[in-house]
């Protein structure tokens, strides 16, 4: 009776690990098809194959490669710039009371406002220059790690705090050493959240203007009507994303080493 | 070593010496009059009230007495954790507005720093201090060896156990080389084998230390077994009700606490302690 059961969870699970790998493929197929048959505008929903030689195009002509880094570069400048004020930041806002009674109001007022209704004011303030583009990574991902570290700051352990002093530890040790430390965890959460965050808002900052990256070529192709680019723009997005997802959230678990 | 620990010939004595006469000449640890105040929601609340004492070099002080009664508040004060609202404490002759690392303290939680592996954590006093790194990591490679850690120095606090994690805190403490030890519960959150140990350790490592201990604990048996003087608290306001001289011999160990003449001390502290805690729920009913 038992060894039925276990037989049939073991079925169970191979025919789940056989419908995961099949699902993309599958799911391709199904659009191929759909594309091919004429149910729909294969003008404005191109079938996989259209997508593929679009983007191959993209690599040959060498655009690609200069998008990839426009792009990726506005995003890890924004990232490293936001990250480091948030913390810096969060960490000043945390430990002390008056710090945090300055800012604190003034940045919940300002953090739940979604970074991409600044792009009016930000083509205002610098045209479209990268320092917009940079203006707004950087907004979008300074309220999320300075939230985190704030929080992981009022979290860190007061029993370590007190043990820290007992030992002699001077003052200036005891921020960028005992409290950085204790709310590292939080700060790192903070982080992987702010990965993705920048990436929404690399596509506001490109959508306002810019002369190359990959949410720029993707409008270009949208204004000439070249659907299967604007796809394998949208799919390049994607996996750069999760890319950077992934890469960061192992980069976080070592970050936490002694976990 | 004779079999029992206890001589016939040595009666046993509870000497009550509180409040205390006059000033112990060599005392190192004064406190003169402390009483601190909290705020609480219904308003100020007593948590020590004008308690006088005095803890002479080298001695093993426990402070006993039920949860809230203030002796950990009374431990943090004589830590420079907490500030006085009158009254001073005084340590070797200097008045504690802020900790001082000739005066360590190991709480009830070890609050090892999760980042640093056991020698590391040892370590921190001394590098905190200014010491070169090599001589704060020798220093905390001979106390891992007194501890009986040296397997474990490398590793990170949390994958020791928690009497092992308390040993590191303890070893910890000791690595400023303090002349006054605190100690605030240090066993209470251990099962009853492992604390047992842990108060075999200390008696042990006590005996290779010089410093001064308060130790505060609610476990009458532990204060008698460790200590030269028990001083027992009251509950609402925290005030030290009663003295006490253990004259027991030393070298100890917990075997201690089966000896006929250790239960007839324990009686006598425990009637102190039941009538004093009836009193108090007492005037708490009166005044509710």
């Amino acid at each position: 009776m038992s060894g039925g059961g276990r037989r049939s969870t073991s079925t169970a699970a191979r025919l789940s690990v056989l419908v995961a790998v099949l699902s993309v493929p599958a799911f391709t197929g199904v659009w191929e098809l759909v594309a091919r048959s004429g149910i729909v505008n294969a003008v404005l929903f191109p079938p996989p194959s259209t997508v593929a030689v679009a983007v191959l195009e993209w690599i040959r002509s060498g655009q690609f490669f200069g998008d990839l880094v426009a792009s990726l570069s506005r995003v890890a400048a924004g990232f490293a710039i936001g990250a480091a004020g948030g913390i810096v930041l969060g960490v000043l806002t945390g430990q002390f009371r008056l710090v945090s009674s300055l800012l604190s109001p003034l940045f919940h007022i300002l953090r739940p406002i979604p970074p991409i209704a600044f792009v009016p004011i930000v083509i205002l303030w610098f045209g479209l220059s990268e320092t917009g583009k940079l203006f707004l990574v950087v907004w979008g991902v300074f309220f999320t790690v300075w939230l985190a570290t704030h929080i992981g700051v009022q979290k860190v352990d007061r029993g370590l705090i007190r043990a820290a002093q007992m030992l002699g530890t001077p003052q200036r040790h005891m921020l960028w050493e005992i409290v950085l430390l204790g709310a590292l965890p939080y700060i790192t959460v903070g982080l992987r959240t702010a990965v993705s965050i920048s990436f929404y808002t690399l596509v506001a900052a490109e959508l306002a203007g810019a002369f190359s990256g990959i949410v720029y070529r993707i409008e270009i192709a949208q204004q000439n009507m070249q659907t299967g680019q604007v796809m394998g723009g949208l799919a390049a997005l994607g996996l750069l994303s999760f890319v950077a997802d992934r890469s960061f959230a192992t980069l976080a678990e070592r970050a936490v080493w002694w976990r | 070593m004779t079999p029992s620990l206890l001589r016939p010939d040595q009666p046993l004595r509870l000497v009550d010496t509180y409040p205390p006469s006059a000033p112990a000449l060599q005392a190192i640890i004064r406190v003169e009059d402390l009483s601190i105040v909290f705020d609480g929601p219904s308003g100020q609340v007593i948590a020590v009230d004008r308690v006088s004492l005095a803890v002479a070099q080298g001695e093993f002080v426990s402070i006993v007495g039920p949860s809230g009664c203030g002796k950990s508040t009374l431990l943090n004060a004589m830590a420079g954790l907490e500030r006085p609202f009158e009254g001073q404490v005084l340590i070797a002759g200097e008045a504690m507005r802020a900790p001082r690392p000739e005066i360590g303290m190991v709480f009830q939680q070890p609050h090892l720093f999760p980042w640093k592996s056991v020698r590391r954590n040892i370590a921190h006093g001394p590098r905190a201090l200014g010491k070169p790194k090599a001589e704060a990591l020798r220093i905390a490679d001979d106390l891992i060896e007194m501890i009986g850690l040296t397997r474990f120095a490398s590793a990170y606090p949390h994958t020791l156990s928690g009497g092992m994690q308390q040993r590191v805190a303890i070893a910890r403490a000791l690595a400023n080389q303090p002349r006054v030890l605190l100690m605030d519960e240090p066993f209470g959150a251990l099962d009853a084998q492992t604390r047992a140990v842990m108060q075999d350790n200390l008696l042990e490592l006590r005996e290779r230390i010089n410093a001064t201990i308060v130790f505060v604990t609610h476990d009458i048996d532990e204060a008698i077994l460790l200590s030269d003087r028990v001083l027992i608290m009251s509950a609402g306001p925290g005030r030290i009700l009663r003295d006490l001289q253990v004259s027991l011999p030393r070298p100890r160990s917990s075997a201690i606490v089966a000896e006929a003449a250790y239960l007839a001390l324990k009686r006598d502290c425990l009637d102190l302690i039941r009538s004093e805690g009836r009193r108090a729920f007492e005037q708490m009913e009166i005044r509710t």
